[in-house]
């Protein structure tokens, strides 16, 4: 018995190097461990064994039995795995076939500009303050030191309205209405549409400012130069220079016209800023005493300063779109691009 | 207004390169718009006269010129032009230049004939279209010079922009002060020593000034027996330089005292004038003056003119007129320097159209005492150049004149304002370089009285004062700081959070911003199909529109978004999803809305995520969703009769019963004005009444701990039933233990009779204090179902 034991494990291992799927792998398993297996036979004459041979062919028919069902056991493992990577390969896709993209739209690139231009501002403590985008000459003009005959009022074509009003060609009235609604401090940028009669590649008749007041006890020029350099900093980078060269607005004085060095060449004078290093983004000043004057409050009772600047421009820094009138045009191609 | 190096350089020393005097000036606030240097490409080009000429021995168009440039020997230089002759002065392009045309002179032969050079035209030079022959020059300059040097070419122009509020800059000795506040050097200031003749001139003129308050000062000259003629190459390469227009040696002179001083004159023929004499007076009614434009010009009462015994002459400060122009025969010369009123100047020019250096000037203000220097400089350049004799004495009638302006400066204040640290001796410095008269009145307190030179008309207060020392001691100088001042707590803004939140909705389903013009053509309206008596066809209107298309003021957003549909549709993209947030104006308000637009396809359109066309419920998920994000509930939808809209396919949008916008599929006939081949998809809310409504206040509500049991049902209704009825009676029926209803199938067809439709919903049942059983859920099913067939006849779908 011992040898057919043995002859058995021999045969039965034999087997198993042939087996290639999971069903020969049953059948040969019934074959040796089935109610009629070749194992399960010769066990069953374990009985004709002498009491001195029974445990000695116990032991090796258990010993066979394990080493075998090992072996099946590993071979089923081994099938399995095989199997499993068999049906993996046979799962496999065209990773290149588009993704479902979740849509998502995006904000016209103006806004886009001014949402920056905003928050950089607001982390300086400015509230954000609205106001009519239809004016009257008062807070458009005479408010703001710009009398009917001031040849000041040539800088700006305004469009006016058939009942007396007008657009308004800056965000400025905001600024003296704010200062009739509150007493100092007050610390208010005014985003929002402006409009003059201008229309070309580089003017739309309607375009966004973003303006800033700040009026306390003693606001005084270099806090105007180290707001604008602060903010300048964050929109354009933190290398960016900055210039202020004196300007004339009848609202402001001292006035400023601000340039930053130029996003191209850095300063060093290419093509977009005319050879200079310089490009002009905004006009400041400190607030004159007259507009103080126009909302009652008492010039030297407090100091403050405002600045100007166009969004347009600034977004168009980073975008250079030749035709700026292209923003209004609402071209999904367009719009998609940023 | 252009300056030249070389002009200015005559006013004051500096030495400055060009570069940095534009940096200097534009700092300073006279900005610099470009620097030309005049001459730079003509390096190498010398004055040649060519002594000889040979015929060339091997070509018929060519000769051979041998050329005198100063040297010991003269060059050979073949030449091919028809006006070449032995003695003439010409340019000569010697060896290595590189000519702005492009060309660098070789040596080289010519049909086997050296040339050491090349002989040139005006245009090979680029100093004009002139090609016809060779340039020819005066005889009197220097053989051998550069060309640029001897025509004056070897100069640099600056055009300056110069701000309103600086007309005493539109001069070459205003900019030279500025140069002074700079530099700190002298000026310069031309000499006039008045040789005057032997007539009075009392006796030949008089000027009476009817309206002093517009001309506070008029001054005459009387120059006689002068000769008209053309100006000495001097003068006209000054006027040429900054491109002044050379006319005869009377009018180049008054136009260049004009730059020199700032101050515009005129030159009437004396004999011209009825009674020669001046009357400066209102127009009277329908006069009129042919001015030296030769256009006739209508007069009215308010415009100021100068006239003689009878009529007007010239528009005061504006343009001289026609009739008493110098011609060629003029021998005697009343010469006119005068001062007007900006604001009377300004409305003239401005209603007859004319716009002239003088009015420019005197529109901004001139100086009032720079009357007579640059009358008498002028006159005086009369009699030098044009041979006249200057009459005795002057007339100046100065009703106007006035004490120079004194103004209080503390030195205090100064560093105040400018946050600067500067010292009395600084202040006092940079205001003396500018003219100023500085004096300390109150020396202990650094208190000063200041006297303003008369060019500076701007200069009327304390803070002008602070601005020009701010601007000559240079803003880069003043130092940077961050404010001081407490921050001011902001209000809240509920608006501003409604749209925010908005926007962040409409992105993120993938809705792209549109930005329109506030503007729209009137003709909107009808496109939209408003009723005639719509309100919002009462809109603002603009007096100077750009165009009838931007003529009006919008009251609603949709045609602008209509039109940005039809825009994209005609280039092709048809994948319109499209929203705005703006204000429109209706009369007295400007309301803030927000609008959106679905059209054409949506969807990406590829493999996996196919295109497909919008239709109402993708228009009405989206404003379900804005209304959603601004925490308002109680809304409902109402079909109405909007006729912008297909009358079967839109609804209001009620709060409280009251109409805060409208949604739905716009009506083919304005489908057809957009000419838009598909359906499109609109809705525009009013966001003042989504702020009123909006409620943010959110409270916890417990994560449910029991289990929810779910019960579908499918009943089948009349076809015309709403869909949320049934829903209405699973809510009351079942009370609170009906946690939700989901619509989830319509059907129309053959499983249910005709005129039927079948409803489909999942409810959800849930406790919050038990575990439903699956008999209570049963019990409650059966009421709903009972409940369904009792109210609205509904049979359950077998
Ligand atoms: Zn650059």
């Amino acid at each position: 018995m011992k040898t057919e034991l043995e002859a058995i494990q021999a045969e039965a291992l034999e087997a198993l190097k042939d087996v290639n799927s999971l069903d020969t792998l049953e059948s040969l398993r019934i074959a040796y461990f089935g109610r009629k297996g070749k194992l399960t036979d010769v066990m069953k004459g374990m009985g004709q064994l002498s009491n001195e041979e029974r445990p000695i062919i116990g032991k090796l028919g258990n010993e066979v039995r394990a080493a075998l069902t090992e072996a099946f056991e590993a071979a089923k493992n081994a099938l399995e795995s095989q199997q499993q990577e068999q049906q993996l390969e046979a799962e496999s896709i065209d990773i290149t076939l588009p993704g479902r993209k979740p849509a998502y739209g995006k904000a016209h690139p103006v806004m886009q500009t001014l949402e920056r231009i905003e928050a950089i501002f607001m982390q300086m403590g400015f509230q954000v303050v609205t106001g009519p985008e239809v004016e009257t000459e008062h807070y458009n003009f005479d408010a703001l030191n710009t009398p009917p005959d001031h040849p000041a009022r040539d800088l700006h074509d305004t469009f006016y309205l058939t009942d007396g009003h007008l657009l308004r060609t800056h965000n400025s009235p905001v600024q003296i209405r704010a200062m009739e609604n509150q007493k100092p401090p007050v610390r208010i940028i005014v985003p929002g549409k402006a409009y003059r009669v201008d229309y070309d590649v580089s003017h739309t008749p309607m375009f966004h400012q973003v303006e800033g007041l700040l009026v306390d006890k003693h606001v005084t020029f270099s806090e105007l130069k180290g707001v604008l350099v602060s903010f300048a900093r964050q929109m354009f980078g933190d290398q960016t220079q900055m210039r202020f060269r004196p300007h004339f607005f009848p609202f402001t004085e001292p006035s400023a016209e601000v340039d930053i060095s130029c996003t191209m060449c850095r300063g060093k004078g290419c093509r977009s800023c005319g050879h200079t290093g310089w490009i002009e983004i905004l006009g400041a000043g400190a607030v004159d005493p007259e507009v103080f004057r126009a909302v009652n409050y008492d010039p030297e009772e407090v100091t403050g300063f405002a600045f100007g600047m166009g969004v347009e421009r600034i977004a168009n820094l980073q975008f250079r779109i030749p035709d700026i009138r292209t923003f209004y045009e609402n071209d999904l191609r367009f719009l998609h691009q940023f | 207004m252009n300056v030249t190096q070389n002009w200015l350089k005559t006013y004051i020393d500096f030495d400055f390169s060009p570069d940095k005097l534009a940096e200097r000036l534009t700092m300073l606030g006279i900005e610099v718009e470009s620097v030309k240097q005049l001459g730079a490409a003509l390096e190498g080009v010398l004055v040649g006269k060519v002594d000889a000429i040979r015929p060339h021995p091997n070509a018929d168009k060519l000769v051979l010129c041998q050329v005198d440039i100063g040297e010991t020997d003269a060059l050979q230089i073949v030449c091919g032009a028809p006006n070449v002759y032995e003695g003439m002065f010409a340019p000569v392009a010697t060896i290595g230049t590189a000519l702005p045309t492009g060309i660098t002179i070789k040596r080289a032969k010519l049909r086997g004939e050296e040339s050491h050079g090349m002989l040139c035209s005006e245009k090979e030079l680029g100093i004009s279209d002139e090609a016809a022959g060779l340039m020819e020059l005066s005889s009197d300059l220097s053989i051998g010079s550069p060309l640029t040097e001897a025509l004056g070419l070897d100069d640099v122009i600056f055009e300056l922009e110069i701000t309103p509020n600086r007309p005493d800059c539109l001069s070459m000795i205003g900019v030279a002060r500025e140069i002074r506040a700079e530099t700190g050097n002298d000026l310069k200031l031309p000499q006039v020593n008045g040789q005057e003749g032997e007539a009075d001139i009392n006796e030949l003129t008089s000027v009476i000034i009817d309206d002093p308050d517009l001309c506070p000062r008029y001054a005459a000259r009387v120059i006689r027996g002068v000769k008209v003629g053309e100006s000495p190459a001097w003068l006209k390469q000054r006027l040429e330089s900054i491109g002044v227009g050379v006319i005869n040696n009377i009018v180049d002179i008054t136009n260049f005292v004009l730059m020199e001083y700032g101050q515009p004159l005129h030159a009437f023929d004396y004999h011209k004038l009825t009674e020669n004499r001046i009357v400066v007076r209102c127009a009277a009614e329908n006069e009129q003056i042919k001015t030296l434009d030769e256009e006739e010009r209508n007069l009215i009462p308010d415009m100021l003119v100068i006239a003689d015994a009878e009529k007007p002459v010239a528009l005061a400060g504006i343009m001289g007129g026609y009739d008493s122009e110098i011609t060629e025969i003029t021998c005697d010369v009343l010469l006119e320097s005068a001062n007007f009123q900006p604001s009377s100047v300004r409305a003239t020019a401005k209603k007859l159209g004319i716009h002239t250096e003088a009015s420019y000037r005197f529109e901004r203000g001139a100086d009032p005492e720079a009357v007579i220097p640059a009358l008498d400089r002028a006159a005086q350049l009369i009699a030098e150049l044009a041979g006249g004799t200057l009459c005795e004495d002057v007339i100046d009638v100065y009703p106007g004149r006035r004490e120079p302006l004194q103004i209080q400066l503390r030195a205090e204040r100064v560093n105040f304002i400018l946050g600067t640290t500067l010292e009395t001796n600084e202040i006092e410095q940079i205001l003396s370089r500018l003219g100023f008269n500085v004096e300390a009145s109150q020396p202990e307190e650094n208190i000063y009285q200041i006297t303003v030179p008369s060019f500076r008309g701007d200069i009327t207060r304390e803070i002008d004062l602070i601005e020009e020392i701010a601007r000559v001691y240079g803003y880069d100088n003043i130092p940077t700081a961050l404010p001081k001042g407490d921050i001011p707590i902001p209000a809240p803004n509920i608006s501003v959070e409604v749209r925010r939140r908005i926007k962040h909705f409409l992105l993120g389903s993938g809705m792209m911003e549109s930005v329109n013009y506030s503007f729209c053509h009137p003709n909107c309206f009808d496109k939209i199909r408003l009723a005639a008596d719509n309100s919002l066809r009462d809109t603002l209107k603009l007096r100077n529109p750009l165009s009838p298309e931007m003529s009006i003021l919008r009251t609603t957003l949709l045609p602008s978004l209509l039109e940005n549909a039809q825009h994209n549709h005609n280039h092709q993209i048809d994948n319109i999803t499209l929203f705005e947030l703006s204000t429109v104006f209706i009369q007295g308000a400007e309301p803030a809305r927000v609008a959106g637009i679905l059209a054409g396809e949506i969807g990406e359109g590829v493999y996996g995520n196919p295109h497909r066309s919008p239709d109402f419920f993708d228009i009405k998920g989206t404003v379900e969703g804005v209304l959603d994000v601004c925490g308002t509930t109680d809304y409902v939808f109402k079909k109405t009769d909007d006729p912008t809209f297909h009358p079967g396919r839109n609804a209001e949008v009620l709060l409280e019963n009251k109409r805060i916008g409208i949604l739905g599929e716009a009506h083919p006939k304005v489908l057809e004005s957009y000419e838009l081949p598909y359906k499109a998809y609109l809705f525009e809310l009013d966001l003042e009444a989504l702020a009123d409504a909006a409620d943010f206040s959110k409270r916890f509500e417990p994560i449910p701990i029991y289990p929810s049991v779910l019960r579908d049902l499918a009943i089948v209704v009349d076809q015309e039933m709403q869909s949320d009825m049934p829903i209405e009676i699973i809510y009351s029926t079942g009370g609170e233990l009906v946690e939700s209803v989901r619509l989830f199938d319509v059907y129309v067809g053959d499983q249910v009779p005709e005129d039927k439709k079948s409803l489909a919903y999942t409810i959800t049942y849930h406790s919050a204090t038990e575990t439903l059983t699956d008999t209570a859920v049963n019990d409650l099913h059966d009421k709903v179902v009972k409940q369904l067939n009792q109210e609205l006849g509904a049979k359950l779908r077998m």
